[in-house]
């Protein structure tokens, strides 16, 4: 009998209908994904399920009786819990005080000792067997913290376990990490719903997939009889072709080039020459130092030191500005903190660095700016009636193609730093900026990023660098890579010391 | 229906909550526009002028306190002293002329808000936490100077800053041409774009590479001037100064802004916007007058109004 169903819930916000008659089940000892581009109503089902949104038509099972789920409390008790995104652990306060946070079987007063073994044994469960249950939450990786959690939804009977992209911020190995976890909770005879944006993981842990678009159900399947282009097909609603553009690798004339940089505390003496029309891809996990060396190429680390050249030019390090004027632009991975201006017209956002072109004694020329926004927009695809809206209004995809137009200039090209170039794009918008980034390393750009997503890499880098721990361990030109040996480098290098 | 599914159902998306937005205040505009023309006298020569006066020292301190909301430092505790301060350097400085006055009044306004802009700006510090130190300053350095004495006039010629033209008071004229200033500067300079931005994203604007803090220690200047103008109109009006003139104008200033529809957090509003939140604060309350409520009566109903427009702009940002 399945543990959690719908029957033909439908969900509307407005005269939007975000959940079309969707119904699944999901059966104890399962691991299903829920997969969807963007909006496909992937988030709504799992409010459905952990009480935030009520159905407006449809139903609700829970072993199989209809059963509302009026409120978070009412999800918890029903053994439905959700591990967030954002996560819900108290960071001053110590492991064992978090996995009892707001557990009513704590007394008042009293710290028991069962409390602490019963806390031990969920931890172990969820392999951190080796943590101290006294130690601050603070002082551990974002994957551990998520493992904590796990650990504290087990104390409280949960049955079904709802993850929601745990892995967008984690490295390789505390995925790796998470996914020991979740198929130790399976053999506990949980069930667990995961939702992604990665397909790899999908086929890695999961048993059956449920695919959503546009907020109807396309269809559930077992992992072992589809495949990824077959899986791709079915979030997208056409065949893909191919994620990665292709095109014919060559060196170019060295463009930017970086000597002995330091960035403390993590990255040493790091080199790199990047040719024009390539695209340098560092690979590394967080910690690696990847995203810290192009936050400092673009100015933004104070403490950086380091020879920094592009076009035989020196630049200097520490300032945004002289990067700028070096051609030497940024997209940040951070888009909603540091990359995009949300409240800010698009073709705000668009301008936004290039005020000084447009302005004389510090009058602004408008006429200039709307022109130039519109070749902007044009330029990276973002469509010219979104001008005025609200950059809040747009999807991550075009949030991020909002980035790239930012980035590019109208005149001569130049450095493109990337972090994290499709961190929360959905599958369709994703070949999109592969497609975008391609177009401009041929018109002469010259494009670093940092990235953890090994695929991502190989599939669109001229020039492999590989970083661990602040180090750079081997360069390759594309094509003497394979996501093995590029796995090995970025996990656990054999003799790079 | 639970209390969650209330909460959520106001969670709307960002282009329908503002709309709702805009649909509240256009309703609550029309409900103040018609109960201040049904109330008699309103329209009287009298009750106008009133209420011109009322907006314009306000007005003044109001579309300086736009910048320093609109650039995400909340507001400043220390424009009401401001306003008070300089009024004193005005009065004190009228034995060098009309004019030179004026301009060290501008001048004293701009370099104590320039010195908190630059710590605002440059070394982050907490916006509110300065400006109470401002505000301390001030007050005591005006106390050591004044020996706590009211300042009168040191030289002639006033009537610049009072009287009317055109049937218009003076101070309405003073004020007017701040709302212009500082609404071109908003909109059609480099720095006041820059202000929008930073409000709107600070981390963003670094990373833009567009000077922040630069932007900050400008809004404050003009702060700062704005108040000063403020000072100088009061003085001109009375006479003569204490430093209890600008007192409470901050609030008033603050007010006016987040009714105008500028946003708390920054990033969004504009100079206009506080004009019109100070023309229905300043309506709201010559009605009550009218009406003969009392001045106690007022400032109850001016904090209900501010209350409720944060709670409405609460729900409309909320995602």
């Amino acid at each position: 009998m399945p543990i959690l169903a719908v029957e033909g819930v439908t969900k509307r916000f407005g005269p939007n209908e975000v959940l079309k008659n969707v119904t699944l089940s999901l059966d104890a000892q399962e691991i299903r994904a829920i997969c969807g581009e963007n909006g496909a109503g992937k988030s709504t089902l799992v409010k459905i399920f952990t009480g935030v949104h009520t159905t407006d038509d449809g139903a609700v099972l829970v072993d199989g009786k209809p059963t509302e789920i009026a409120s978070p409390q009412r999800a918890q008790e029903l053994g439905i819990a959700l591990v967030a995104q954002e996560l819900s652990l108290a960071p001053a306060l110590s492991v064992l005080d978090n996995i009892w946070l707001g557990n009513r079987e704590v007394p008042l007063f009293h710290r028991r000792k069962v409390l602490r073994e019963r806390a031990r044994a969920a931890l172990e469960k969820v392999g951190l067997g080796d943590l101290s249950l006294d130690t601050p939450v603070a002082t551990l990786s974002i994957g551990r913290r998520q493992l904590v959690e796990l650990a504290r939804m087990l104390t409280r009977d949960a049955r079904v376990f709802i993850l929601d992209e745990p892995t967008a911020t984690l490295s390789d190995v505390e995925i790796e990490r998470i996914f020991n976890a979740l198929r130790a909770l399976k053999a506990e005879g949980k069930s667990i719903i995961y939702i992604t944006h990665r397909l790899g993981e999908v086929f890695e842990v999961c048993d059956t997939v449920s695919v959503l678009r546009n907020g109807e159900l396309v269809g559930t399947r077992r992992t072992a009889e589809i495949d990824r282009a077959h899986l791709m097909q079915m979030m997208l609603g056409r065949s893909m072709g191919e994620m990665y553009p292709r095109w014919e690798s060559k060196p170019g004339r060295p463009m930017l080039t970086v000597k002995n940089l330091h960035v403390p505390p993590v990255v040493q003496n790091f080199n790199l020459v990047a040719d024009q029309g390539n695209v340098v891809c560092l690979a590394g996990q967080v910690g690696s130092g990847a995203i810290e060396v192009l936050r400092a190429l673009a100015g933004l680390v104070p403490d950086a030191t380091g020879e920094v050249s592009v076009m035989e030019r020196p630049v200097r390090l520490r300032s945004v500005s002289k990067a700028q004027a070096a051609k030497v632009q940024f997209i940040s991975e951070d888009r909603a903190g540091e990359g995009v201006f949300l409240r800010l017209h698009v073709g705000q956002n668009l301008v936004a660095t290039r005020l000084a072109d447009h302005s004389q004694l510090g009058i602004l020329a408008r006429q200039g700016l709307r022109a130039t926004a519109e070749k902007l927009a044009a330029a990276a695809g973002v469509d010219r009636a979104r001008l005025h809206s609200m950059a809040d209004e747009l999807s991550g995809g075009n949030q991020q193609k909002l980035a790239f137009g930012r980035a590019i200039g109208d005149d001569e090209p130049g450095v493109l730093l990337m972090n994290e170039p499709t961190r929360g794009v959905d599958v369709g918008a994703r070949a999109e900026i592969y497609r975008l980034i391609r177009q401009f390393c041929d018109r002469g750009y010259c494009l670093v990023m940092a990235s953890s997503d090994i695929e991502e890499v190989l599939g669109m880098a001229d020039v492999i660098v590989s970083m661990y721990r602040g180090r750079q361990i081997a360069t390759y030109r594309r094509g003497e890579a394979d996501v093995h040996r590029v796995l090995a480098d970025i996990t656990h290098p054999v003799a790079a010391a | 229906m639970s209390d969650v599914s209330l909460r959520t159902r106001f969670r709307l998306g960002g282009a329908r909550a503002r709309h709702l937005v805009l649909a509240v205040r256009i309703v609550a505009g029309s409900a103040i526009a018609l109960f201040a023309l049904s109330t008699p006298g309103f329209t009287s020569p009298l009750s106008i002028n009133a209420l011109l006066n009322a907006i314009s020292f306000i007005g003044c301190v109001a579309v300086g306190m736009t910048f320093i909301t609109l650039t995400g430092n909340i507001m400043s505790l220390c424009l009401g002293a401001t306003v008070s301060a300089s009024a004193l350097i005005f009065l004190a400085s009228l034995s060098f002329g009309i004019l030179p006055a004026f301009l060290i009044a501008i001048l004293f306004g701009v370099v104590i808000t320039a010195a908190q802009g630059l710590l605002v700006g440059f070394f982050r510090a907490n916006p509110i936490l300065v400006s109470i130190a401002g505000l301390s300053l001030l007050i005591g350095g005006a106390a050591l100077a004044t020996g706590g004495q009211r300042v009168y006039p040191g030289g002639e010629g006033l009537q610049v800053f009072k009287g009317r033209v055109a049937g218009i008071p003076v101070e309405a004229l003073y004020f007017f041409a701040t709302v212009v200033i500082g609404q071109f500067i908003l909109s059609w300079t480099r720095i006041g774009r820059v202000m929008v931005m930073v409000g709107s994203n600070p981390r963003a604007a670094y990373a833009a590479g567009v000077g922040p803090a630069m932007a900050v220690t400008v809004a404050y200047v003009i702060a700062g001037a704005c108040s000063a103008v403020s000072g100088v109109l009061l003085a001109a009006r009375y006479g003569s100064g204490d430093m209890e003139l600008g007192t409470g104008y901050d609030y008033t200033a603050i007010a006016a802004v987040l009714v105008g529809g500028t946003a708390i957090q920054g990033g969004s509003g504009s100079v206009v916007r506080t004009l019109i939140g100070v023309t229905v604060i300043a309506i709201i309350e010559v009605v009550l007058l009218l009406r003969g409520f009392s001045q106690q009566l007022q400032y109850l109903i001016t904090g209900v109004i501010v209350l409720a427009v944060i709670m409405l702009h609460t729900i409309g940002e909320r995602r």
